[in-house]
């Protein structure tokens, strides 16, 4: 086992695109659909996870920057003429930079708390632009109905060329995969690290912690965009809903499900998530739960549950299940929220 | 505490800039905006000042509590917007459900409307100030050594009561019409235009309750007590009082305030399961420019806020852009804050 183990990614890898060819004809269908979302929320999970398991940023706006990829392709798409599918790519990795760069350079001169709250404010700020039905903004936002319509390139569209789709996003995955672990082996990364563990040693290190910061930001809302891109060329429609905190506790579910700072481990709890709403809403266990207890009520239940009892998640407790010092990420984590809040930098009389 | 590093570097623009810089510059910009777009004074008084500080009101009954539970015991309560929704649906059902007109009212009814509201009002705060007790204790409680949880799990919180709100039958997703008492249903005559009552009844409640905590906070031996835990509260341990149940007891009085503000907003723009989240929105800002932890704080950012609000309505109105534009237009007031000083206007605690 121990000298098959760097093979592991690859033999994964293998195995998923064996997936679609296991199920039986009438059903594959619809578990390619499931895969596919699953391989997209896995990216979006691990953009999440740069930023709060490996830098130590809590942001609570992340469904901005999911909701920013989304409508930037939608509206692209949604022309007579739609542009090709380089300049839309192009477009949203723009719109993902420079979103988590305003963000980023706003809320980062606070931290913890503080910086919590800015990015959930941002969000809702843009949750409340695009729901409004305002005559000047709904056609460019299409309001509490959303974009429909979206014209996927016939090439790549996944009602009709579904099994293509979805190498594609699993293509997609791997490759965005692969970009985060080169981020965080990176010797940018181990400062992302170093921040997270201490940003005041860093910081006399003299690394400029605001900069890496920034860049932690930007490269994470980028990947979340691309997820948001995606998630727009499957669905072929984009709403409000997007941009809502449900969002973005989706993301801190995943990524607490599956293990905070491990990067495979939110990609887990993207699959854990999507396969469990699956179960609950299966009408064998319909009949059993209570018709008020509602899938998005059990979902917040589950969350915070795992808060309380789990805060490890899957990653972390197989550590602890292979007798490995389960890792010190969530220790650590504790000490990078400030209680008083305010930056390091910015605290000095 | 945490230790924080000392540097050496230049001084920053927000350690030069005065506290009183800010509302300063508000009060220049609402000058401006009036130059922009003029108004008569009677559209000024009744269309913008008082609608200002209708809003003020509700937003500082939400940023008090929020402000003195981070004091306090440096929670931020990310659900703090969800107990000010929860008030609103408990006033808005006991309006409904002790009216005798309406199809399904509970079995015991009241015909008098004025009260049916105050009893709404009551049950609202005192259900809230107790569902912001059991949280604390249940879920604030074991996670005071994990600060970091505490914000997620709160967070999650705001998820549960949205679902939970619309799980309830008689609630539901859908938005319902705000319920005025007869005694406030009407409009006073103020500098000859016509101005709800309900508003200025608004208004008379935050600073009633403004004044109210503040006495109780300045003057009682509790407020006493919690100024000195917002200083130190190890030190307060050590003098041998229970900091544990006066954090508990400062959650419920947060909370109760804002289920008070929801309960009183619920006759005022009616209930529905976003308003939560809509309305801590600007809490944050009004507390962030206040200054996490400072009671003062968050009053003259209600104030701002409130203004601000309605001041930029009325220009977006003049010059014919879309509304939504003026609430995001308030993030634009934070974000100026925010670049020249972080800290907040009162910056305490720091």
């Amino acid at each position: 086992m121990g000298r098959l183990r760097p093979l592991l990614p690859l033999i994964m890898f293998g195995a998923l695109a064996g997936l679609p060819f296991a199920f039986a004809e009438e059903t594959t269908r619809f578990w390619q659909g499931v895969l596919i979302q699953i391989y997209i929320l896995a990216v979006y999970a691990l953009s999440y996870d740069l930023l709060m398991g490996y830098t130590g940023i809590i942001s609570f706006g992340h469904a901005l920057f999911l909701g920013g990829g989304a409508f930037t392709t939608a509206i692209l798409l949604r022309q007579d003429n739609p542009p090709s599918v380089g300049v839309v790519v192009l477009a949203v990795l723009a719109v993902g930079l420079l979103l988590g760069a305003a963000v980023g350079a706003l809320s980062l001169r606070l931290s913890g708390v503080y910086f919590s709250m800015i990015t959930l404010a941002l969000a809702e700020i843009a949750f409340i632009l695009f729901r409004a039905d305002d005559p000047t903004l709904k056609p460019i936002t299409g309001g509490e109905l959303g974009i429909q319509g979206v014209h996927v390139p016939p090439a790549i569209d996944p009602t009709t060329f579904r099994l293509r789709f979805y190498f594609l996003t699993l293509l997609f995955m791997a490759a965005l995969y692969l970009v985060a672990r080169r981020i965080v082996d990176s010797p940018t990364g181990r400062v992302f690290v170093a921040i997270r563990e201490n940003e005041g040693r860093a910081l006399a290190l003299g690394y400029n912690t605001f900069v890496y910061k920034l860049v932690a930001t930007m490269l994470s809302a980028t990947l979340a965009a691309l997820a948001g891109m995606m998630l727009v060329l499957y669905e072929k429609s984009a709403t409000y809903e997007l941009l809502s905190v449900g969002f973005t506790i989706q993301a801190l579910l995943m990524t607490i499900i599956g293990g905070i700072g491990t990067l495979v481990g939110p990609m887990l709890g993207a699959a854990t998530i999507r396969l469990l709403e699956h179960w609950l809403d299966s009408s064998a266990v319909r009949a059993v739960l209570p018709l008020w207890l509602r899938t998005d009520l059990l979902f917040g239940l589950i969350y915070v549950g795992l808060v309380l009892f789990f805060p490890a998640g899957i990653v972390g407790g197989i550590n602890k299940l292979r007798g490995r010092r389960s890792r010190r990420t969530i220790d650590l984590l504790r000490q990078s929220v400030v209680p008083n809040g305010i930056d390091a930098q910015n605290n000095v009389k | 505490m945490t230790t924080q590093p000392v540097t050496l570097r230049r001084r920053r623009l927000h350690e030069i800039v005065s506290p009183l810089t800010i509302p300063l510059v508000t009060l220049l910009l609402f000058v401006l905006i009036l130059l922009l777009a003029p108004a008569s004074l009677p559209k000024l008084v009744t269309g913008i000042i008082l609608p200002g500080l209708t809003l003020a009101a509700l937003y500082f009954l939400i940023a008090a509590g929020l402000s003195l539970i981070f004091g306090l015991m440096d929670v931020l309560n990310f659900a703090h917007g969800s107990l000010f929704m929860v008030g609103a649906y408990i006033a808005w059902s006991c309006n409904v459900g002790l009216d005798p007109l309406y199809p399904n009212h509970w079995p015991v009814t009241i015909a008098n409307s004025n009260a049916r509201f105050v009893i709404g009002l009551l049950v609202g705060t005192l259900l809230g100030a107790g569902l912001g007790a059991v949280v604390e204790v249940l879920l604030i409680r074991p996670l005071y050594k994990r600060p970091i949880y505490q914000v997620l799990l709160t967070l999650g919180l705001v998820f549960v009561f949205d679902a939970l709100v619309r799980s309830v039958p008689a609630w539901g997703s859908d938005s319902k019409a705000p319920i005025k008492p007869s005694l406030l249903a009407g409009s006073l005559e103020i500098l000859g235009r016509r101005f709800p009552t309900y508003s200025l009844f608004l208004i008379v409640l935050g600073l009633t309750l403004a004044v109210a905590v503040a006495l109780l906070l300045r003057r009682s031996r509790i407020g006493m007590t919690i100024r000195a835990g917002v200083q130190d509260s190890t030190m307060v341990e050590a003098l041998g009082i229970n900091v544990r149940r006066v954090f508990t007891g400062v959650f419920a009085l947060g909370a109760g305030l804002a289920a008070l503000g929801g309960a009183a907003a619920a006759s005022f723009i009616g209930v529905y399961p976003e308003m939560g989240l809509e309305y801590q929105l600007f809490a944050f800002i009004v507390v962030v420019i206040g200054g996490l932890g400072s009671y003062s704080g968050a009053a003259i950012g209600a104030l701002l806020i409130g203004l601000a609000r309605t001041f930029s309505d009325h220009l977006v109105l003049e010059l014919g852009l879309p509304t939504a534009i003026a609430s995001a237009s308030t993030v634009l007031v934070m974000a100026v804050v925010l670049l020249l000083k972080p800290g907040g206007v009162f910056g305490a605690k720091e």
